[in-house]
């Protein structure tokens, strides 16, 4: 019983601090998927120069903490402009996972068929178009599996961003265990919270695969 | 005046010497079929004629222009080629229509209604007129090769380019693709064949070109090639593959 009126207390306030976590989470990983795509690029360059900048920053992203990461530009950024700690922990955010995204696309692109752009090629479609109506949509399709195991993660790091003060769902909770001297109850509850997430992120993914593969479901051959 | 005219070929991939002096002229509506054993470089002459690879050595004119990979626009001489794969190459995310439609619309700039109407009627005549909505993946190997047809043929090219193009279907399925090929080369259409199918080159052909080890051993009419070979290579070859 006690239970109970220990989640109607706290439901609302963390489905608020909720809808800030799918805000801090969706724009940042939006940002991480046009960062991801321009070193992907950068990394398939024939350009040595380009590739280097591509190694170096996905080195950077992948070696390093994420805490450490969202430290040093929280305070680094901070000390050049003035962000809200919602914007620099955005940033943050988007600028790590921007680096797997990278490899993810990298890696998509890299394995559609060369015989694709040889065909595209030759009905004299110039590299762009080979590369934006042909090779992308393909690229993209076989990505959406790992992006998506990509977005779970960065759900679930966006949690992080309680360390610079953003009042998120991870943050309302810690706040709420320090006052309310409950913290299994709630914990329980905010664990819950981004369990239901990832399970409506999950469905939603396999639908945008199915979707974005019409050709699949009814193959025949 | 010839349509395309090579002198003096050279390809290499790394070490190895893959065509070592290529000469060959192609004169308007002549199907020109290219045989010779594995590895002896027809398909790498193919594909140096619409630039999949560049040449090392040696000039290619079209329509007596002389075609340099380095300053020629390399996507407009492609557009007036075109060229079917072995493996068909369809575009496996888009239909059957919008795969013959996308480089008309794309690249020509042509109206979408258009390309549609120049699609349903290719697809009407490589026999597919019910598939134009239909995926790749749904396809047989003989109907994506003549999709695959269709679709080059959409960009109304002045050359086809054909690269073993029944080589990876099953045998039932040969038949209705060579059917095609027929159909164009009976229309005029200008046309070189790389295969391993001599009933199509001894019926078709108005030049057979034996290669071996990156040359043209032999060349000439069905006729001279097949029923009286000159050179001990082809006939060597000949008698293994008839």
């Amino acid at each position: 019983m006690a239970f109970i009126s220990f989640v109607q207390e706290y439901f609302w306030g963390f489905l608020l601090a909720t809808r800030l976590t799918l805000l801090l989470t969706a724009v940042s990983l939006a940002l991480a998927v046009v960062i991801g795509l321009v070193f992907a690029f950068l990394k398939i360059s024939k350009n040595p120069i380009a590739n280097l900048v591509a190694a170096g920053y996905i080195g950077i992203t992948r070696g390093m903490p994420l805490i450490v990461q969202l430290m040093f530009l929280y305070f680094g950024i901070s000390k050049l402009v003035v962000l809200s700690s919602f914007w620099a922990g955005t940033l943050a955010l988007a600028f790590h996972a921007g680096g797997y995204v990278a490899e993810i696309l990298r890696g998509a692109i890299q394995n559609i068929d060369k015989g694709q752009t040889e065909a595209a090629r030759s009905l004299g479609m110039s590299r762009r178009k080979t590369m934006a109506l042909i090779v992308l949509p393909q690229a993209f399709r076989r990505a959406v599996p790992p992006l998506g195991n990509q977005f779970i993660i960065g759900l679930k790091d966006s949690t992080l961003v309680a360390f610079l003060g953003v009042p998120e769902l991870f943050s309302k909770s810690m706040t709420a265990a320090a006052a309310n001297y409950r913290p299994f109850e709630t914990y329980l509850m905010s664990g819950t919270y981004y369990l239901v997430l990832v399970i409506i992120f999950t469905w939603l993914v396999s639908k945008l695969e199915k979707r974005l593969s019409p050709d699949r479901q009814e193959a025949t051959s | 005046m010839s349509m395309i005219e090579i002198k003096g070929l050279q390809k290499s991939f790394g070490d190895l010497h893959v065509l070592k002096g290529i000469d060959l002229t192609i004169e308007l509506g002549q199907v020109v079929v290219i045989i010779g054993p594995s590895g002896s470089g027809k398909s790498t002459l193919l594909r140096c004629i619409n630039f999949l690879e560049f040449p090392n050595e040696g000039e290619i004119r079209v329509n007596g222009e002389l075609i340099d990979p380095k300053t020629s626009n390399l996507d407009k001489v492609r557009q007036h080629m075109g060229m079917v794969f072995q493996q068909f190459q369809l575009f496996p995310h888009k239909n059957v229509l919008h795969n013959i439609t996308i480089a008309p619309v794309n690249v020509k700039g042509m109206p979408n209604k258009k390309a549609v109407a120049i699609a349903r009627d290719l697809l009407q005549k490589v026999g597919l007129p019910e598939k134009e909505k239909a995926w790749p993946s749904q396809l047989s190997g003989g109907q994506k090769q003549r999709v695959a047809i269709a679709r080059a043929l959409a960009m109304d090219p002045d050359i086809m380019l054909f690269d073993e193009v029944t080589s990876a279907l099953d045998p039932e399925l040969v038949n209705e693709v060579l059917q095609v090929m027929q159909d164009l080369a009976a229309g005029g259409m200008t046309m070189v064949v790389v295969t391993h199918e001599m009933g199509f080159a001894k019926e078709m052909a108005d030049q057979v070109v034996m290669m071996d080890d990156g040359l043209i051993v032999e060349q000439g009419t069905p006729e001279q090639l097949f029923e009286n070979p000159q050179e001990e290579r082809t006939q060597a070859f000949l008698s293994q593959v008839l």
